[in-house]
């Protein structure tokens, strides 16, 4: 058994699978649209998964390509006269490849993993779960390919399941609305895409996926190792039987992956007076330099705040951190390489941080306004960093030039003044212009 | 009085490792072997017989790839066909195809290691005997190469390596001299004679001097029946001088076939 | 036209024809049967022209190319009329459909595509060989189905195949891989293999 599996795993298509899987995955994680999978584990862990929309279908070609071999060798009459049944012949070519997807996705793994490695510091339970069914989705389908390359032994079986396989997992999330779940159960990457900091998925989510695609891959071992037409009708028993447990193990409403938030993920950790998210951990130290700056500049105010808070707010659902006057809220996000975003824009991220209100307040200082009080504290022109929309850069350059003209202690009464209004939730439109 | 089974005393006291007695097997809706009587124990055996003459299907019945459509097949001592249980037999058998089917990117040693696994020969074994089947039909340098790179004679030899290396007691190679040049093939009638000494060896071919040369027996069967057998100079012994033939065992070959294709005429 | 019959079973052209219609024709009941719109999504009209191109595929070679390069009439004019009559199976299916009620269009992507991916597949074949000239074709439209980028131009002729149809970038691109393979094909034809594998079909 070890020696045939080791010839295996050296001469089958193992090798070249892991490969190319591991290649097609490094650069989709790197080049396809924004690299958002640079905030922790759990976010390359779902990344991987969204990416297995390229990777399934070409586990499942591979697999094809790979139960081809036997055809293409002509070794049927040789091998008809050995005594070891098919179901043991086949199993180092099923290992083989297994473990040749293993493998590349792994590896891809690793590659995004040593990208975040220096800012990644929480680690939840949840990410192997979350890898682990990426590892069972690629078993099933190269084990999957390998059966149906079997039942159907021509050239174009294996280019028309990689076809059919991006076409599959394409038309999952439209035929199963408005039973959003249903297609959960069904595509490992449904829900997996721009995953937010906090984000998690259920324990029970990768459970219930988890048992149809162990199932799946059940089914595709019968119908590779067996032979004959009972082993193909028994087949389909562990599908059905899957695909019954696992609908009764999802939970059975919308969004459960969107809406789920990590909350030990969304806890603060503290550096007084800085605090982030235990999942934005690793950029303490990076943030920890600004936002003591920005406090120390905005010590000019009276009953000036002297916390630096991570703005830990949610949209799905929606959650806002506790509100305390004497805490700026700041966004902490990072950039592409896995570092702290919009490093050079942070102090005044800050100081306008200062500026804000609380989350139900419909009174509240514009984004011009407080940007113009905050470069005021600071003493230079504002600049567009982060997302502000140009317009409120050019109006914030306006309001702030106005309170230059100003002589020192009126515009930081202004300025005090318009910190106060936010706080009470009492901004006029204008205040600071008047 | 008979209350042990042929299956439980087989191993050792089956008089015949090949027994056939009106053996028919189709090929395709063909009946290619008809009503064949052949008994062959330990030693040679050269299967002559014309193109059609059903040599490559009795091979491919007596390798287990078919099953017989009638008639009775013993095997090492146990029946083959119907609902048989053909696994001890196949340990036991060694067998080269007409058209040998091998994994181009696998090197010889495991090529030969894989068949030897496939025979189900127990797994401390198996280095050694790869080492010596592959040195037994010379192929020693060429052990780490792979399959795809060899030449045709090359090829033969890995085919035959492959066959004889769970040392079969019924070693079945058709047409295994495809291929080789004159010195390999005198390497290989000595291959041939060694391993027959305890082993039962089939080999199908058309070259005449071959089976002279290394056959203990000959047999000669054509259109699915049995012409002839006997020893090699049996065979001489049957042509005359006005038999086509360049060798006295051809001549002796042209006869037989004469006499055997003008009996069916009559 | 005995000579054509001849050939094209050689190459297994009618199986590869008659899946290359049950295939369209699987695609045109889907969409037919799950969509209410006529205008068939775009990443489907490109998945099925891939379908119908990595079908063809297999027709590129023969059972023996080696013996076939022997031959005394000239091959690269009749290799560069098969590339071009896999084009118009693959333009031309879709096509059909322009007519019915679940239109597999705009023309012009499918042209472009079908030209591009035959160049694609053709180029493959006369370099690492008929059984794997479709690996390349395959992942490369897969990615462009799933993440088609519109900036900068590079990422235009790298995900050509899902470009709308005004996109330059992607007609030159598909363009020269069409006629690149295509006179890749036409002159070296097939990949040779070893040749104790040349045996093995």
């Amino acid at each position: 058994m070890t020696r045939a599996f080791r010839i295996e795993l050296r001469r089958s298509a193992a090798l070249g699978s892991a490969l190319i899987l591991l290649v097609v995955g490094v650069l989709v994680l790197f080049f396809a649209g924004e690299t958002s999978f640079t905030t922790g584990w759990m976010q390359l862990a779902m990344s991987q998964r969204l990416f297995l929309a390229l990777l399934w279908p070409l586990a499942l070609a591979a697999g094809a390509w790979q139960a081809r071999r036997e055809t293409r060798s002509h070794v049927a009459e040789l091998f008809a006269t050995t005594p070891r049944p098919r179901a043991q012949r086949t199993l180092p070519t099923l290992g083989a490849m297994g473990a040749g997807v293993v493998a590349g996705y792994l590896a891809m793994a690793l590659a995004g993993g040593l990208w975040i490695v220096r800012t990644a510091r929480y680690f939840p339970v949840q990410v192997i779960a979350v890898t682990a069914v990426g590892l069972l989705s690629l078993i099933a389908a190269v084990w999957l390919g390998l059966a149906l390359g079997r039942l159907l032994p021509s050239p174009a079986t294996a280019p028309a399941l990689g076809v059919a396989g991006l076409g599959l997992l394409l038309v999952i999330p439209g035929a199963t609305r408005p039973r959003g779940w249903l297609a959960l159960v069904f595509s490992p990457i449904y829900e997996m895409n721009l995953p937010d900091a906090y984000t998690t998925v259920p324990g029970r989510v990768s459970f219930a996926q988890a048992i149809w695609l162990f199932a799946l891959a059940l089914a595709a071992v019968l119908l590779f190792a067996g032979h004959g037409w009972r082993t193909r009708v028994a087949a389909v028993l562990p599908v059905v039987l899957g695909a019954a447990l696992a609908i009764a193990a999802m939970p059975h409403h919308e969004r459960v992956v969107i809406d789920a938030i990590d909350p030990v993920a969304r806890e603060l950790v503290c550096e007084p007076p800085v605090c982030v998210s235990r999942v934005h951990r690793g950029l303490l130290g990076e943030a920890a330099p600004p936002a003591r700056e920005g406090l120390k500049i905005l010590a000019k105010l009276p009953a000036a705040p002297t916390q630096v808070h991570e703005d830990t707010t949610t949209y799905g659902p929606t959650m806002y951190p506790p509100w305390h006057d004497d805490v700026v809220l700041l966004r902490v996000r990072t950039d592409a390489s896995a570092h702290l975003d919009n490093r050079g824009g942070t102090v005044a991220e800050v100081v306008a941080g200062a500026f804000a209100s609380k989350p139900d307040c419909d009174r509240f200082a514009g984004p011009a306004e407080r940007l113009a009080a905050a470069y005021w504290l600071i003493g230079s022109e504002p600049v567009a960093r982060g997302d502000y929309d140009p317009a409120a850069i050019g109006e914030a350059v306006r309001l702030w030039q106005g309170l230059r003209q100003l002589p020192e202690g009126e515009a930081l009464a202004k300025v005090a003044a318009l910190r106060r209004a936010a706080l009470t939730c009492t901004v006029e439109p204008g205040q600071l212009a008047r | 009085m008979r209350t042990v089974s042929a299956a439980e005393t087989a191993p050792t006291t089956y008089p015949w490792a090949v027994d056939a007695e009106g053996l028919t097997v189709r090929a395709g809706r063909h009946l290619a072997v008809d009503g064949l009587d052949l008994t062959l124990g330990t030693g040679v055996h050269g299967l002559l017989g014309p193109n059609g003459a059903g040599k490559t299907t009795l091979m491919r019945a007596l390798a287990t790839v078919v099953k017989p459509a009638g008639g009775r097949l013993t095997l090492l001592g146990e029946p083959v066909g119907g609902r048989a249980d053909l696994r001890r037999v196949r340990r036991g058998i060694g067998y080269l195809p007409q058209q040998f089917g091998f994994y181009p990117r696998f090197t010889v040693r495991e090529f030969v290691e894989y068949l030897a696994w496939l025979k189900e020969m127990p797994k401390a074994e198996v280095p050694g005997a790869t080492q010596r089947a592959i040195d037994r039909v010379g192929l020693t340098a060429k052990a780490d190469a792979r399959m795809k790179t060899l030449s045709g004679g090359m090829l033969r030899r890995a085919g035959i390596a492959q066959a004889i290396v769970n040392d079969p007691a019924v070693l079945l190679l058709d047409e295994p001299t495809v291929g080789l040049d004159p010195e390999q093939r005198l390497d290989f009638r000595e291959l041939l004679r060694d391993v027959g000494v305890d082993s039962c060896v089939v080999v199908s071919t058309h070259l005449v001097e071959d089976v002279v040369a290394a056959c203990s027996d000959v047999v000669l069967i054509n259109e699915g029946r049995l012409v002839h057998q006997g020893t090699p100079a049996d065979l001489a012994a049957q042509g005359g001088d006005g038999d086509a033939g360049d060798s006295p065992a051809e001549r002796g070959y042209s006869a037989l076939l004469r006499k055997h294709r003008a009996g069916e005429g009559r | 036209m005995r000579w054509l019959t001849l050939y094209l079973r050689s190459r297994r052209a009618p199986l590869a024809l008659a899946v290359t219609i049950i295939g369209s024709a699987t695609m045109w009941t889907l969409w037919s049967v799950f969509s209410d719109s006529r205008e068939v999504a775009v990443e489907l009209v490109v998945l099925t022209v891939l379908l119908l191109v990595t079908t063809l595929t297999a027709t590129l070679g023969g059972p023996d190319d080696a013996l076939e390069r022997t031959a005394a009439l000239p091959w690269p004019p009749r290799r560069a009329a098969h590339v071009l009559a896999a084009f118009l199976v693959v333009a031309g299916l879709p096509m059909v459909t322009l007519a019915t009620g679940a239109r597999f269009g705009p023309a012009w992507l499918v042209l472009r595509d079908a030209a591009g991916l035959i160049g694609l597949t053709a180029l493959g074949a006369a370099t690492i060989g008929v059984a794997k000239a479709w690996f390349v074709p395959l992942g490369w439209t897969l990615a462009a189905t799933l993440f088609p980028q519109s900036e900068p131009a590079v990422a235009r002729i790298l995900t050509w195949q899902t470009q709308p149809r005004a996109s330059t970038a992607a007609a030159v691109t598909a363009g020269l891989l069409a006629v690149g393979g295509l006179v890749a094909y036409a002159v070296a034809g097939p990949a040779r293999r070893a040749p104790a594998e040349a045996g093995q079909p």
